[in-house]
C-alpha cells in the first residue's frame, strides 16, 4: 500500500509540472489490515449437569448423581494469557423460585498436557471469590474443572423445571 | 492399542503382520504425590533390536504440582515399524506413583508392504508352483534290491504277450489304413474314367455337329434332273393265294384239332374207368 502511494505521488508531481497556473490537494485514506491468529482457544469438553440428591439440593458432584464442567484452554504462546474462570453464583434461568439460592463453586486444574510446565498451575492460581485465575506459562493444553453446589434457602424444595447457570470462561492477555 | 497395565507386551497389545508402523502414542495417567515432592514418570517402549528405548516421554513432576492431576499427551513419533518395539512400561522415579493411566498407539499399515499380499499391489508377480527335483537314483527300486527274489521268466513271458499283442494291433490298423487308401485310389481311377468317357462323348457330339455345319454350309450338292420311271410291272391280274401258306395253315389247323380232341379224349377215358 506504501508502494501504491508513493506513484500516485509521482503523477501529482507530473501533472504539477504541467498545470503552473492552478494548484490543488488531495488527500487519501490508505487502511492499514492486519490478522491476529488466536493464540488461546476455548473449548469445552463436557458441559455439567445438576443432579438433585435431595429436594433442596443440586450438585454437580458424581456422587449425587451431578457432572463437573470441564473446559480447555489450548496456547500456543506461552506466558502471555491468563484464565479466568468463574462459577455461576446465579440461574440464568430456572422456574419461580421460592427462596434465595446459595451457591457453591469452585474450579481446579484437571489436566495438563506438560507436567513440568503446568504442574504448578493449580498451586499457583489466584481466587478472587468464586472466580479464579490461572497463569498460562506454558504451551500446550489445560483442562479446567468447575464444580458448583445449588442450596435452596430455609431447606426448601426446587420447583420442578429446568434449571440453567452458567460457567464463564475468559483467556485475557496479559 | 491400550494397556491399563504399567508393563505390557506389545504382542498382547498390535497384531505384528508386515508393513504396520506406529504413528503416534497417546497416554494419560493421574499422579499421586505430595504437594512437595519431585517426581519423575517415564513412559517408554524398549527397543526390540537393540538395547534402550525405540520410544520414552519423560514427565516431571516437581514441588508444586498437586496430587490427582491427570496428563494428557499426544506424541507423534513417526511411522516406526513395529518389528522395533518391545515391551512398554510406566516406570516412576521419586516418591510417588501414578493411577488411571492408558496408553494408545496409533497404527498404519501398508497393504503392499510385500508385493506378493495382493495381486493389485505393484510389482507384484504371479506365483509359480514349485516344481521339486526328485533324485530317481535315490528312489527305491524293487528291482534292484538285492533281497527280493524276482520271478523275472514270468515277467518276461508277459511282456512277450504283450509285444505280441501290440505288435498285431499295430498291423491291422497299419492294413486298416491301406485298405482305405486302395479304395479310395480306386474311387478315384472311376471317377477318371467316367469323366474321360463323358468327355469323349462330349467331342464325338461336337464333331457330328460340326461336320454337319460343314456340309450345309460350305458345298453346294447338286442331282441330275429328268423323269425317273417306275420299273415294277406287274404281269398278272390276279394274284392268287399261296398254296405254301395255305399248305400251313391247315398244318396249324390239323395240329389244333389234334388237341382239342386229346383233350375230349382224356375225358371220354375217365368217364369209362
Amino acid at each position: 500500500m506504501i508502494k501504491h502511494k508513493k506513484t500516485n505521488l509521482l503523477g501529482l508531481l507530473g501533472v504539477a509540472a504541467l498545470v503552473t497556473s492552478s494548484t490543488f490537494a488531495q488527500a487519501e485514506n490508505v487502511p492499514i489490515n492486519g490478522v491476529v491468529q488466536s493464540r488461546c482457544i476455548i473449548q469445552t469438553d463436557n458441559a455439567g449437569t445438576y443432579g438433585n440428591p435431595n429436594a433442596y439440593t443440586l450438585s454437580t458432584a458424581s456422587s449425587d448423581g451431578g457432572e463437573l464442567s470441564i473446559v480447555r484452554f489450548d496456547v500456543s504462546l506461552a506466558s502471555a494469557y491468563f484464565a479466568i474462570i468463574t462459577a455461576p453464583t446465579d440461574f440464568s434461568s430456572s422456574p419461580s423460585l421460592p427462596d434465595v439460592p446459595t451457591f457453591v463453586g469452585d474450579t481446579t486444574v484437571d489436566a495438563v498436557s506438560d507436567s513440568t510446565g503446568m504442574g504448578a498451575y493449580e498451586s499457583n492460581k489466584i481466587e478472587y471469590g468464586f472466580t479464579d485465575k490461572y497463569d498460562l506459562t506454558a504451551t500446550g493444553s489445560t483442562w479446567f474443572k468447575t464444580s458448583s453446589t445449588v442450596t435452596m434457602g430455609g431447606n426448601k424444595a426446587f420447583p420442578g423445571g429446568n434449571y440453567t447457570a452458567l460457567v464463564v470462561a475468559e483467556c485475557i492477555a496479559q | 492399542m491400550a494397556d491399563q497395565a504399567l508393563r505390557w507386551s506389545m504382542s498382547n497389545v498390535l497384531p505384528s503382520p508386515p508393513g504396520l508402523d506406529i504413528q503416534n502414542v497417546i497416554y494419560s495417567y493421574k499422579i499421586q504425590k505430595e504437594t512437595g515432592d519431585w517426581v519423575t514418570v517415564y513412559v517408554q517402549n524398549e527397543n526390540a533390536n537393540g538395547n534402550g528405548y525405540i520410544f520414552r516421554e519423560v514427565d516431571e513432576w516437581r514441588p508444586g504440582s498437586l496430587s490427582g492431576t491427570q496428563i494428557n499427551k499426544v506424541i507423534g513419533v513417526g511411522d516406526i515399524p513395529r518389528s522395533l518395539w518391545g515391551d512398554g512400561s510406566i516406570e516412576v522415579d521419586g516418591p510417588g506413583s501414578v493411577y488411571d493411566a492408558n496408553v494408545v498407539y496409533t497404527y498404519k499399515v501398508d497393504p503392499c508392504f510385500n508385493a506378493q499380499f495382493d495381486p493389485n499391489c505393484p510389482g507384484y508377480v504371479r506365483p509359480m508352483p514349485a516344481i521339486y527335483e526328485i533324485d530317481l537314483n535315490s528312489l527305491y527300486d524293487v528291482t534292484k534290491d538285492e533281497n527280493v527274489d524276482l520271478d523275472r521268466s514270468g515277467t518276461l513271458e508277459q511282456d512277450e504277450e504283450n509285444l505280441e499283442e501290440n505288435e498285431k494291433e499295430k498291423e491291422e490298423k497299419e492294413e486298416e489304413l491301406k485298405r482305405k487308401y486302395r479304395l479310395e485310389k480306386a474311387m478315384t481311377a472311376i471317377d477318371a474314367s467316367a469323366l474321360f468317357v463323358e468327355s469323349t462323348r462330349v467331342d464325338q457330339m461336337n464333331a457330328l455337329a460340326q461336320l454337319s455345319v460343314t456340309q450345309q454350309g460350305y458345298y453346294a450338292a447338286s442331282m441330275a434332273g429328268g423323269v425317273y420311271n417306275d420299273t415294277v410291272v406287274l404281269a398278272d391280274a390276279k394274284l392268287p393265294d399261296s398254296k405254301n401258306g395255305l399248305r400251313n395253315g391247315f398244318a396249324q389247323q390239323l395240329l389244333h384239332q389234334q388237341m382239342i380232341d386229346m383233350q375230349y379224349n382224356l375225358n371220354k377215358t375217365k368217364e369209362n374207368n
